[in-house]
Protein backbone atom coordinates (compact mmCIF):
# COMPACT_ATOMS: atom_id res chain seq x y z
CA UNK A 1 0.00 0.00 0.00
CA UNK A 2 1.68 3.47 -0.74
CA UNK A 3 1.79 6.52 1.19
CA UNK A 4 -1.21 7.82 0.13
CA UNK A 5 -3.23 5.15 0.18
CA UNK A 6 -2.70 4.91 3.81
CA UNK A 7 -4.60 6.18 6.37
CA UNK A 8 -3.68 5.71 9.96
CA UNK A 9 -6.55 7.03 11.52
CA UNK A 10 -9.17 4.45 9.93
CA UNK A 11 -6.37 1.62 10.09
CA UNK A 12 -6.43 1.91 13.90
CA UNK A 13 -10.01 2.07 13.97
CA UNK A 14 -10.33 -0.83 12.19
CA UNK A 15 -7.62 -2.82 13.97
CA UNK A 16 -8.80 -1.74 17.11
CA UNK A 17 -12.26 -3.60 16.56
CA UNK A 18 -10.53 -6.66 15.97
CA UNK A 19 -9.44 -5.80 12.28
CA UNK A 20 -5.53 -9.02 11.85
CA UNK A 21 -5.92 -7.45 8.31
CA UNK A 22 -5.79 -4.05 9.54
CA UNK A 23 -3.30 -4.33 12.04
CA UNK A 24 -0.77 -6.72 9.65
CA UNK A 25 -0.62 -3.06 7.89
CA UNK A 26 0.49 -1.42 11.09
CA UNK A 27 2.63 -4.32 11.51
CA UNK A 28 4.27 -3.85 8.16
CA UNK A 29 4.62 -0.18 8.87
CA UNK A 30 6.40 -0.19 12.07
CA UNK A 31 8.06 -3.48 12.24
CA UNK A 32 11.64 -1.95 10.66
CA UNK A 33 11.68 0.59 12.93
CA UNK A 34 10.29 -0.72 15.79
CA UNK A 35 13.42 -3.55 15.24
CA UNK A 36 16.20 -0.53 14.80
CA UNK A 37 15.08 0.34 18.08
CA UNK A 38 15.40 -2.85 20.13
CA UNK A 39 18.55 -3.48 18.17
CA UNK A 40 20.63 -0.72 19.45
CA UNK A 41 18.80 -1.10 22.98
CA UNK A 42 19.97 -4.68 23.50
CA UNK A 43 22.96 -4.86 21.17
CA UNK A 44 21.85 -8.32 20.21
CA UNK A 45 20.34 -9.34 16.89
CA UNK A 46 18.47 -12.05 18.57
CA UNK A 47 17.17 -10.77 21.69
CA UNK A 48 15.84 -7.48 19.01
CA UNK A 49 14.16 -10.68 17.58
CA UNK A 50 12.46 -11.66 20.13
CA UNK A 51 11.55 -8.71 21.48
CA UNK A 52 10.53 -6.98 18.29
CA UNK A 53 7.67 -10.06 18.31
CA UNK A 54 6.56 -9.50 21.84
CA UNK A 55 5.83 -5.69 21.04
CA UNK A 56 3.44 -6.55 18.38
CA UNK A 57 2.36 -9.43 20.62
CA UNK A 58 1.50 -6.58 23.20
CA UNK A 59 0.62 -4.30 20.88
CA UNK A 60 -1.99 -6.75 19.53
CA UNK A 61 -3.29 -7.73 22.78
CA UNK A 62 -3.84 -4.27 23.88
CA UNK A 63 -4.84 -2.00 20.67
CA UNK A 64 -8.10 -1.72 21.77
CA UNK A 65 -6.69 -0.08 24.68
CA UNK A 66 -5.03 2.44 22.31
CA UNK A 67 -7.36 5.97 21.80
CA UNK A 68 -5.30 8.67 20.42
CA UNK A 69 -4.54 11.33 22.64
CA UNK A 70 -1.99 13.46 20.43
CA UNK A 71 -0.17 10.37 21.06
CA UNK A 72 0.90 9.26 17.95
CA UNK A 73 0.14 5.21 17.24
CA UNK A 74 3.96 5.15 16.73
CA UNK A 75 4.88 6.98 20.06
CA UNK A 76 2.34 4.41 21.48
CA UNK A 77 4.51 1.29 20.43
CA UNK A 78 7.91 2.78 20.98
CA UNK A 79 6.67 2.93 24.82
CA UNK A 80 5.85 -0.36 25.16
CA UNK A 81 9.01 -1.14 23.06
CA UNK A 82 10.92 0.83 26.46
CA UNK A 83 9.45 -0.71 28.31
CA UNK A 84 10.14 -4.12 27.30
CA UNK A 85 13.47 -2.95 26.89
CA UNK A 86 13.71 -2.23 30.47
CA UNK A 87 12.52 -5.55 31.81
CA UNK A 88 14.37 -7.07 29.97
CA UNK A 89 17.36 -5.47 30.91
CA UNK A 90 16.45 -5.09 34.61
CA UNK A 91 16.39 -9.26 33.70
CA UNK A 92 20.04 -9.50 32.66
CA UNK A 93 21.40 -7.59 35.60
CA UNK A 94 19.23 -9.91 38.42
CA UNK A 95 20.95 -12.64 36.23
CA UNK A 96 24.36 -11.18 36.45
CA UNK A 97 25.04 -12.00 33.19
CA UNK A 98 28.35 -11.47 31.13
CA UNK A 99 28.24 -8.21 29.60
CA UNK A 100 26.62 -7.85 26.17
CA UNK A 101 29.41 -8.13 23.24
CA UNK A 102 29.52 -5.38 20.88
CA UNK A 103 26.71 -4.75 18.53
CA UNK A 104 26.93 -7.49 15.75
CA UNK A 105 27.48 -5.68 12.42
CA UNK A 106 24.20 -5.45 10.41
CA UNK A 107 24.15 -3.86 6.78
CA UNK A 108 22.88 -0.47 7.41
CA UNK A 109 20.74 0.93 4.70
CA UNK A 110 22.19 2.60 1.62
CA UNK A 111 25.77 1.30 1.93
CA UNK A 112 27.81 -0.67 0.26
CA UNK A 113 28.46 -4.47 1.54
CA UNK A 114 32.31 -4.28 1.69
CA UNK A 115 31.85 -1.10 3.75
CA UNK A 116 29.64 -2.72 6.01
CA UNK A 117 31.99 -5.46 6.58
CA UNK A 118 34.53 -2.63 8.35
CA UNK A 119 32.93 -0.99 11.26
CA UNK A 120 35.74 1.47 12.13
CA UNK A 121 37.20 1.28 16.08
CA UNK A 122 36.22 5.04 16.33
CA UNK A 123 32.61 3.89 15.58
CA UNK A 124 32.62 0.92 18.53
CA UNK A 125 34.02 3.41 20.71
CA UNK A 126 31.63 5.53 20.15
CA UNK A 127 29.02 2.45 20.86
CA UNK A 128 30.10 1.43 23.62
CA UNK A 129 29.97 5.01 25.06
CA UNK A 130 26.35 5.29 23.81
CA UNK A 131 25.00 2.02 25.64
CA UNK A 132 26.97 3.34 29.08
CA UNK A 133 25.04 5.82 28.68
CA UNK A 134 20.93 6.39 30.92
CA UNK A 135 18.09 4.64 29.19
CA UNK A 136 16.38 7.64 28.66
CA UNK A 137 19.80 9.67 26.44
CA UNK A 138 20.04 6.01 24.43
CA UNK A 139 16.91 6.58 23.52
CA UNK A 140 17.33 10.20 22.37
CA UNK A 141 20.15 8.96 20.30
CA UNK A 142 18.60 6.46 18.89
CA UNK A 143 15.01 8.33 17.77
CA UNK A 144 16.93 11.02 16.44
CA UNK A 145 20.07 9.38 14.23
CA UNK A 146 18.45 5.88 13.45
CA UNK A 147 14.73 7.20 13.48
CA UNK A 148 15.26 10.23 12.28
CA UNK A 149 12.67 11.98 14.70
CA UNK A 150 12.39 16.06 15.19
CA UNK A 151 12.87 16.58 18.79
CA UNK A 152 8.66 17.04 18.81
CA UNK A 153 8.03 13.74 17.79
CA UNK A 154 10.85 12.26 20.40
CA UNK A 155 9.03 14.60 23.24
CA UNK A 156 5.63 12.62 22.35
CA UNK A 157 7.44 9.07 22.95
CA UNK A 158 9.48 10.33 26.17
CA UNK A 159 6.61 12.41 27.59
CA UNK A 160 9.09 15.56 27.70
CA UNK A 161 8.49 18.98 25.65
CA UNK A 162 10.38 20.09 22.92
CA UNK A 163 12.62 21.78 24.47
CA UNK A 164 13.32 19.50 27.37
CA UNK A 165 14.12 17.60 24.52
CA UNK A 166 16.42 19.63 22.82
CA UNK A 167 18.25 20.63 26.55
CA UNK A 168 19.05 16.80 27.21
CA UNK A 169 20.18 16.54 23.85
CA UNK A 170 22.97 18.80 24.75
CA UNK A 171 23.72 17.81 27.68
CA UNK A 172 24.02 14.09 26.44
CA UNK A 173 26.69 15.53 24.02
CA UNK A 174 28.87 17.35 26.36
CA UNK A 175 28.54 13.66 28.55
CA UNK A 176 30.14 11.72 25.26
CA UNK A 177 32.88 14.73 24.79
CA UNK A 178 33.66 14.49 28.33
CA UNK A 179 33.76 10.34 27.74
CA UNK A 180 35.77 10.75 24.71
CA UNK A 181 38.47 13.42 26.57
CA UNK A 182 38.60 11.18 29.49
CA UNK A 183 39.51 8.46 27.85
CA UNK A 184 41.65 10.70 25.81
CA UNK A 185 40.28 9.55 22.27
CA UNK A 186 40.01 12.00 19.06
CA UNK A 187 37.13 11.19 16.55
CA UNK A 188 38.75 12.37 13.64
CA UNK A 189 36.23 14.21 10.70
CA UNK A 190 33.80 12.21 8.98
CA UNK B 1 41.92 34.88 23.62
CA UNK B 2 43.37 31.49 24.65
CA UNK B 3 39.63 30.13 26.68
CA UNK B 4 37.84 31.72 23.73
CA UNK B 5 39.68 29.58 21.33
CA UNK B 6 39.18 26.32 23.62
CA UNK B 7 35.31 27.19 23.85
CA UNK B 8 35.12 27.35 20.52
CA UNK B 9 37.32 24.25 19.98
CA UNK B 10 35.31 22.36 22.22
CA UNK B 11 32.12 23.14 20.25
CA UNK B 12 33.65 21.93 17.31
CA UNK B 13 33.85 18.23 19.35
CA UNK B 14 30.60 18.60 19.90
CA UNK B 15 30.08 19.37 15.46
CA UNK B 16 32.32 16.25 15.17
CA UNK B 17 30.65 14.04 17.72
CA UNK B 18 27.17 14.33 16.41
CA UNK B 19 28.85 13.87 12.67
CA UNK B 20 29.97 10.91 14.41
CA UNK B 21 26.60 9.78 15.95
CA UNK B 22 25.33 10.49 12.70
CA UNK B 23 27.43 7.83 10.63
CA UNK B 24 27.25 5.40 13.37
CA UNK B 25 23.41 5.15 14.48
CA UNK B 26 22.46 4.27 10.83
CA UNK B 27 18.71 2.32 10.16
CA UNK B 28 20.15 -1.37 9.99
CA UNK B 29 18.31 -4.21 7.22
CA UNK B 30 16.89 -6.55 9.77
CA UNK B 31 18.02 -10.18 7.75
CA UNK B 32 15.64 -11.83 6.17
CA UNK B 33 15.51 -14.59 7.58
CA UNK B 34 14.70 -12.85 11.13
CA UNK B 35 11.71 -10.55 9.18
CA UNK B 36 10.29 -14.26 7.90
CA UNK B 37 10.39 -15.76 11.72
CA UNK B 38 8.42 -12.05 12.95
CA UNK B 39 5.99 -12.60 10.20
CA UNK B 40 5.29 -16.44 11.68
CA UNK B 41 5.53 -15.13 15.22
CA UNK B 42 2.86 -12.26 14.87
CA UNK B 43 0.09 -14.55 12.88
CA UNK B 44 -0.22 -16.86 15.89
CA UNK B 45 -3.86 -16.82 17.04
CA UNK B 46 -5.14 -14.31 19.90
CA UNK B 47 -6.42 -15.63 22.81
CA UNK B 48 -9.46 -14.42 21.65
CA UNK B 49 -9.64 -16.44 18.62
CA UNK B 50 -8.51 -20.04 20.99
CA UNK B 51 -11.30 -19.30 23.25
CA UNK B 52 -13.29 -19.30 20.20
CA UNK B 53 -12.10 -22.36 18.52
CA UNK B 54 -12.58 -24.09 22.06
CA UNK B 55 -16.37 -22.83 22.13
CA UNK B 56 -16.86 -24.09 18.79
CA UNK B 57 -18.32 -27.76 19.80
CA UNK B 58 -18.33 -29.07 15.94
CA UNK B 59 -14.92 -28.76 15.26
CA UNK B 60 -13.70 -29.69 18.83
CA UNK B 61 -15.39 -32.82 18.62
CA UNK B 62 -14.04 -33.58 15.29
CA UNK B 63 -10.57 -32.42 16.64
CA UNK B 64 -11.00 -34.83 19.31
CA UNK B 65 -12.58 -37.68 17.05
CA UNK B 66 -9.10 -37.32 14.88
CA UNK B 67 -6.84 -37.66 17.79
CA UNK B 68 -8.50 -40.50 19.31
CA UNK B 69 -8.79 -42.44 16.14
CA UNK B 70 -5.19 -41.46 15.63
CA UNK B 71 -4.28 -43.48 18.94
CA UNK B 72 -6.31 -46.08 18.49
CA UNK B 73 -4.70 -46.84 15.45
CA UNK B 74 -1.33 -46.57 16.62
CA UNK B 75 -2.50 -49.53 19.81
CA UNK B 76 -3.59 -51.23 17.12
CA UNK B 77 -0.74 -51.73 15.19
CA UNK B 78 1.82 -51.84 17.99
CA UNK B 79 -0.22 -54.60 19.66
CA UNK B 80 -0.14 -56.02 15.74
CA UNK B 81 3.23 -56.18 15.59
CA UNK B 82 3.66 -57.52 19.03
CA UNK B 83 1.67 -60.32 18.63
CA UNK B 84 3.38 -60.80 15.04
CA UNK B 85 6.40 -60.64 16.72
CA UNK B 86 5.40 -63.20 19.77
CA UNK B 87 4.43 -65.48 16.65
CA UNK B 88 7.51 -65.74 15.15
CA UNK B 89 9.61 -66.29 18.23
CA UNK B 90 7.32 -69.44 18.97
CA UNK B 91 7.93 -71.12 15.62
Amino acid sequence: MSDSEYNEEEVLARASQGDRDAFGQLYERYLERIFNYVYYRTGNVHDAEDLTARVFQRAMNHIKNYTDRGVPFSAWLYRIAHNLVANWHRDRSRKQEIPLDDLPILPTKGDHPEKNLVRSQEQEALLRMIRKLPPERQNLLILKFVEDMSNAEIGAIMSRSEGAVKSLYHRTLLALRDQLEDQNLNLEGE
Amino acid sequence: MTTRKTDSTREENLDAIEAHLAGTLKPVAPPNGILQRLHGRIQMPSRREIVLRLTDWRRLFFVFGGVMSGMLLLVTLARMFYYLGGRKDAM
